[in-house]
């Protein structure tokens, strides 16, 4: 919730992406080459047999949250002391252990499907990237969490998963949906056309020949990503917008059914061939715009960014052009921990 | 609705207020008692107005789409079936009497009791679910409409599974959001008797008296009675206090009316037993689905042009002030006869009156 933090109304979406504890100056294991040699980029998760799914967590997308007191622990980087502590119980006692309910119905579904093999990445930087609850987690999840780490929306897809589902999807930053927003941009298009973070993920996905088949958000979010990725997946709207902080939510009952329903079709049709990964022409062709919560001095700092040869095309937009989609997952990774300062 | 009882910069003006000038404290009504009596509260000068305060409402999604989120619910409901449009608030719950950390989470931060309390409104609400389901509706609308925790008080892992909520704030025309005509029947929980009257925590959002249209009081519900009777969609049942129940039997002779506690002063009165409440409330709002299917619940209107007219509270800080005089997009006629914050507004849509509420409320709560 803005209020309680500085600079509010605007940077309402900075705070969702916010959090990590390390300073940008700590560089080092960051996650991308703009911070120096990185020893966790290579690694790979443990193979499974099976059809295997990674599942991206995210929390801001998931149903019945409407405010940044449900998504963030309060306690994340850039929030002051003086938190709202009783506010951010409903984070502490109510969504945590709905969100990982979802997670759960998500992979309860993927299995119906046929799916043996099951990773969750918690996406969302809600008490740094740990919000899902592992105790409350499907036995049989290997369970992403934490940051910094490579690729963090993705962190430890590769080419031996059959598919990527998005448990919720957020509409892009400055489009009329519940916490919209892209990462750190106001701003963000590759090939001059603008993609919201399922679509980045997708398209670093594409590469490993993994495609996207269930995302589920707000009606915003899910219309929004139906134009930005051409090969379809089955799409489950769990809220609708109404407002910035403002929806028409479903119970968590029938949030959990529908994800259900929604992700055993999803890996049916994916074992089918329904769906194909998505791609863009090389080289890639990146633009984006920094958002108005960073200061200047954040733009200078990013500018400077070693590993990223970035071109200023405006007072807070840059472009980089590059053959390979996860040098944007690494730049993303970069400005991280700027996001919310 | 409470319109100032969360956030820290718009409360701090309004407690700091309160202290400066507090007949209302005095009055022993409750109303503006944003933290539970301002004996307490220390005189801190309202700080700096920030950033948020020169975002024009319209630039904020969710303060003035009205027609989206209309659009968004009338696509929900389903036809054939039986919609009920359910409005919450908390100061007119069973076994509430405090303004303070009853209705929020107050200076501290952290209300256990109103924590237990959101727990109450779930309570009452689900039993007003089960019973309209028992009368024969299909679908339950549920408005939050109380201005604590933003607008999210409903605990969204007790509510009857079927409900969907209407949640958060900014939210066009928070207490009626998206009312439409495919909607067959209002309901009313938890509600409050009218600013001036003698009854538990008494208030109409930031207004300082009742609002009339075409000289007629209306409370809080009134108003959403008002603007639900435009779509044709009748009040069926409603919950309070006495003093609110004497309000709304008179304003609504065909609604069914639950009396959960009796008032004793603004902030006290004897309190019907939870249990007893919630079966009364199941059973009502039951009789007043069976009753609207039988053509028998009556639509209230009035002749138009509506003329409207509406008092801002005096406790709210000139510049706060300033921005409810001038809502966004209404050209409001002063009646200086009335008051020195006193209005009237002439207009044949009753969801402008919403609309203005809202943009009232956006001046005292923008995020
Ligand atoms: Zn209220």
């Amino acid at each position: 919730m803005p209020m309680s933090f500085p600079r509010c109304t605007r940077p309402l979406l900075a705070l969702l992406i916010a959090s990590a504890v390390a300073l940008p100056g700590q560089a080092g294991e960051r996650g991308g080459p703009g911070t120096g040699p990185n020893v966790f980029q290579g690694k790979h998760l443990p193979f499974e047999n099976g059809f295997r799914v990674y599942i991206v967590s995210n929390m801001a997308g998931m149903g019945a949250a409407v405010d940044m007191k449900e998504v963030m622990a309060g306690t994340e980087a850039g929030a002051p002391a003086q938190t709202n502590t009783a506010s951010f119980a409903d984070y502490e006692g109510r969504f945590r252990s709905l969100l990982t309910q979802e997670a759960n119905a998500a992979v309860r579904g993927a299995r119906l499907g046929g799916a043996r093999s099951f990773v969750v990445g918690d996406a969302h930087p809600g008490n740094s990237f740990g919000n899902i609850l592992p105790w409350e987690l499907d036995s049989a999840v290997v369970l992403v969490r934490g940051f910094p780490r490579p690729i963090f929306m993705i962190s430890g897809l590769d080419s031996t998963f059959g598919t990527l589902m998005f448990d919720g999807a957020v509409a892009s930053a400055g489009s009329k949906g519940i916490l919209p927003h892209t990462f750190g941009f106001d701003a963000f298009s590759v090939n001059g056309k603008p993609l919201n973070e399922v679509a980045i993920s997708a398209l670093i996905a594409g590469e490993m020949r993994v495609s996207v088949s269930m995302v589920a958000g707000d009606d915003a979010a899910i219309e929004e990503t139906r134009a930005m990725l051409p090969n379809g997946f089955v799409g489950i709207i769990t809220k609708y917008a109404v407002g910035r902080q403002a929806g028409i939510t479903y119970s968590p009952v029938r949030v959990r059914q529908m994800i259900a329903a929604g992700a055993a079709e999803a890996v049916r049709r994916e074992k089918a061939g329904a769906f194909a990964p998505f791609k863009m022409d090389k080289p890639y062709r990146v633009e984006f715009t920094v958002q108005s919560s960073m200061s200047d001095d954040v733009v200078g700092q990013i500018a400077a960014m070693s590993g990223f040869t970035l071109e200023k095309t405006g007072l807070r937009s840059f472009r980089f052009t590059t053959e390979s989609a996860r040098q944007i997952g690494y730049l993303i990774d970069a400005m991280q921990p700027w996001v919310t300062r | 609705m409470n319109c100032h009882a969360r956030i820290p910069r718009a409360a701090l003006v309004a407690a700091t207020m309160l202290v400066l000038a507090s007949p209302l404290a005095a009055q022993g009504t409750g109303r503006g008692a944003a933290w539970g009596g301002g004996g307490a509260v220390p005189v801190t000068p309202p700080p700096p107005l920030g950033d948020a305060d020169t975002l024009p409402p319209d630039k904020y999604f969710g303060v003035t789409e009205n027609d989206l989120a209309r659009t968004k619910l009338e696509k929900l409901v389903k036809p054939g079936g039986f919609a009920v449009y359910i409005v919450t608030d908390m100061e007119g719950l069973a076994g509430v009497v405090n303004n303070g950390r009853e209705m929020s989470n107050g200076r501290s931060g952290n209300s256990p009791d109103h924590q237990r309390f959101r727990q109450e409104l779930t309570d009452e609400l689900n039993a007003a679910i089960a019973g309209a389901r028992r009368g024969g509706a299909t679908q339950f609308f549920v408005v939050e409409g109380h201005g604590a925790n933003n607008f999210r008080n409903v605990l969204v892992d007790k509510v009857d599974s079927a409900a969907m909520l209407l949640r958060g704030w900014p939210r066009p025309n928070v207490m009626e959001t998206g009312v439409n005509s495919r909607m067959n029947l209002m309901m009313v929980v938890g509600n409050h008797p009218n600013a001036g009257t003698p009854g538990i925590i008494a208030h109409s959002y930031a207004l300082g008296g009742p609002m009339t249209v075409n000289g007629m009081k209306l409370n809080e519900s009134g108003i959403s009675a008002f603007i639900g009777a435009e779509f044709g969609v009748p009040l069926g049942m409603v919950s309070g206090d006495d003093s609110y129940a004497a309000e709304m039997k008179e304003a609504f002779p065909s609604a069914e009316v639950v009396t959960v506690k009796i008032a004793l002063s603004g902030s006290g009165g004897a309190m019907m037993p939870l249990p007893r409440v919630h079966a009364q409330i199941k059973a009502a709002a039951t009789k007043a689905v069976q009753r609207a299917k039988a053509g028998q619940v009556k639509l209230v209107t009035f002749s138009k042009p509506y003329h409207v007219a509406w008092c801002i509270r005096n406790t709210f800080a000139q510049p706060v002030y300033e921005v409810m005089a001038k809502p966004q997009g209404f050209t409001l006629t002063p009646d200086t006869a009335a008051g020195p914050r006193c209005f009237t507004y002439d207009t044949n849509k009753a969801e402008d009156i919403g609309t203005i509420m809202n943009l009232v409320e956006w001046a005292a709560l923008k995020p």
